[in-house]
């Protein structure tokens, strides 16, 4: 609630009177309503705002140690102390170190990219900095994240997102150059750590840091995620663009029309992670094997997943990853990325006896969007308005027995291009001394 | 003694605009009610209206579905300008989450 009010613009310590949950359950005792009525007269006559704090730089803050050593341990435990730690470790921001991160983008620190929601503070370039330093990224790393923090701004019903017990999470899928460029994973192991490919890691960290200190997304405070999964690091990652068999485009020239080569962010909110085991298991042939796998996709996504119902018409139901050797012989079969999709969005609806079973129609009754609401009509139902909602990557390591779907509660999908400053190229000869010549010398 | 100084990771706030003025009195004032209809506020909101009509002579608590209600609704520009031009002295926002 304080987090609603500070957003607006308005000074964060509203009249509030709060109650705990079980109050809010189906046959509650509401004696303390009662009993606490006189806060709600309160708060409507006698009470006062105290806040005062006014826009401007960042404050500096400092810790003393006996050591170094001590210091940084001080820091670690000051940065929890103020709720804005993940429980990690974390690189105190300090001028030395924010200033090296801005070398990574030629807009001026105090450039404005708005306010992040619900909490409503203000994000600047110097901001994002700030959190990535926190997060112990790199300057070439600072470009894909203020571009997912543009996207993520302008994402429809952001500060919803941020809030909701459903606890989704940023996806952001990054196309073009840049990706190998600063060591970003689009193979083996993309959504976890990988001290080859270390930069997803720190930069959804630092967005996910953003989420909470700036955005108030404090876990049981400012959002009401019950589970909060994929919360360190959101997911950040590459599309295998290599690995796109002859004739299929990226994922950002489908979605968001940009040029092939093009250096972009597109930021999908999942709440869900599944791995589908795809393969066949016998003496299955190519066809029959590629067939099966595609219902066995099908059949997962085949849930009344009601909190993609937000992006229904407009957003998607979620991101299915085909590993780059699977998309390749599917291609050789005969698949197109339009007729996978349309196999996907066809065999995923559900029928509406189903349905009714699982209670979901009221959800869609009460849905915001008249073309939702229209949708109850459909019998099968379907999952999304169109095929093209669905957001079908090229990603995974190299092995054919698995894709993986991340469901979505996401009312838009939002592509930024990703602008580098002139002296790029230099920050990447400094990664190459600090970190080894790319991720080709490296791979084990 | 070793000191680190390093910038504070939660970005500022700007204050644009100041909360309403608090009523003198409840007393013959019209209370509205804004709510998201989530859990129990069925139950909970007539109750709250009760009370104010009970200790406050003169109070008029308007329906609770005088507005327009749900997430989707209650933030939005045309339910504040329903508000302000319904006339009332004050508004509960009934939030749950």
């Amino acid at each position: 609630m304080k987090n609603a009010v500070s957003g607006v613009g308005l000074a964060p310590d509203a009249a509030m009177v709060t109650f705990p949950i079980p109050l809010f359950l189906p046959g509650s005792d509401l004696t303390s309503l009662k009993e606490r009525k006189r806060e709600f007269y309160d708060g409507l006559t006698r009470w006062k705002s105290e806040f005062a704090q006014t826009a401007g730089p960042a404050k500096m803050l400092a810790v003393e140690g006996a050591s170094y050593e001590d210091a940084l341990t001080k820091a670690n435990s000051f940065l929890l102390t103020h709720l804005w730690g993940d429980g990690l470790p974390l690189w105190p921001a300090t001028k030395e170190r924010v200033d090296w991160i801005l070398r990574g983008i030629a807009l001026p620190r105090t450039h404005v990219l708005g306010k992040f929601p619900p909490r409503g503070g203000i994000t600047t370039i110097e901001t994002c900095a700030i959190a990535l330093a926190m997060a112990g990224g790199r300057p070439e790393y600072l470009p894909v994240l203020v571009s997912a923090v543009d996207a993520c701004l302008a994402a429809e019903g952001f500060d919803q997102l941020q809030a909701t017990s459903g606890g989704p999470f940023p996806a952001v899928i990054v196309n073009g150059p840049i990706a190998k460029q600063i060591r970003l994973n689009s193979g083996f192991g993309l959504l976890g750590p990988d001290p080859q490919r270390p930069a997803g890691a720190s930069i959804g960290r630092a967005l996910r840091l953003l989420q909470q200190n700036v955005g108030g997304a404090l876990p049981g405070v400012g959002t009401m995620a019950i589970f909060g999964a994929m919360r360190y690091t959101n997911a950040v990652f590459a599309e295998d663009q290599e690995g796109l068999p002859p004739g299929w485009q990226p994922h950002a020239t489908h979605r968001h029309g940009f040029t092939p080569g093009t250096n972009s962010v597109s930021v999908v909110f999942a709440s869900g992670v599944t791995n589908v085991r795809r393969r066949g298991a016998k003496k299955e042939s190519p066809e029959e094997d590629a067939l099966n796998g595609m219902w066995r996709m099908a059949d997962f996504m085949r849930t009344p997943n009601l909190a993609a119902l937000a992006g229904w018409e407009k957003g998607t139901p979620g991101i299915m990853m085909l590993p780059p050797i699977v998309a390749r012989r599917m291609a050789e079969l005969g698949w197109t990325q339009n007729s996978i999709r349309e196999f996907l969005w066809e065999n995923s609806r559900i029928p509406m006896a189903q349905m009714r079973r699982a209670g979901a129609p009221a959800w869609i009754e009460i849905d915001a969007n008249p073309a939702t609401r229209a949708s109850i009509s459909l019998d099968p139902w379907p999952i999304c308005m169109n095929p093209d909602n669905i957001v079908l990557l090229v990603a995974g390591g190299g092995h054919p027995t698995h894709s993986y779907w991340l469901q979505a509660h996401s009312p838009t999908v939002e592509g930024r291009v990703i602008r580098v400053p002139e002296t790029f190229e230099q920050l990447l000869a400094e990664a190459d001394r600090d970190l080894g010549r790319g991720e080709d010398v490296h791979r084990v | 003694m070793v000191k680190l100084e390093f910038h504070d990771p939660s970005g500022t706030l700007e204050v644009t605009q100041p909360h309403a003025p608090r009523l003198a009195s409840l007393e013959g004032k019209r209370i509205g009610f804004v709510s998201n209809e989530q859990w129990q506020a069925y139950r909970m909101l007539p109750m709250l209206k009760e009370m104010l009509e009970q200790d406050f002579p003169g109070v008029t608590v308007l329906p609770i579905d005088t507005y327009p209600q749900g997430n989707a609704l209650i933030g939005t520009e045309e339910t504040a300008a329903q508000v302000k031009k319904s006339g009332v002295d004050a508004v509960i926002v009934g939030n749950a989450a």
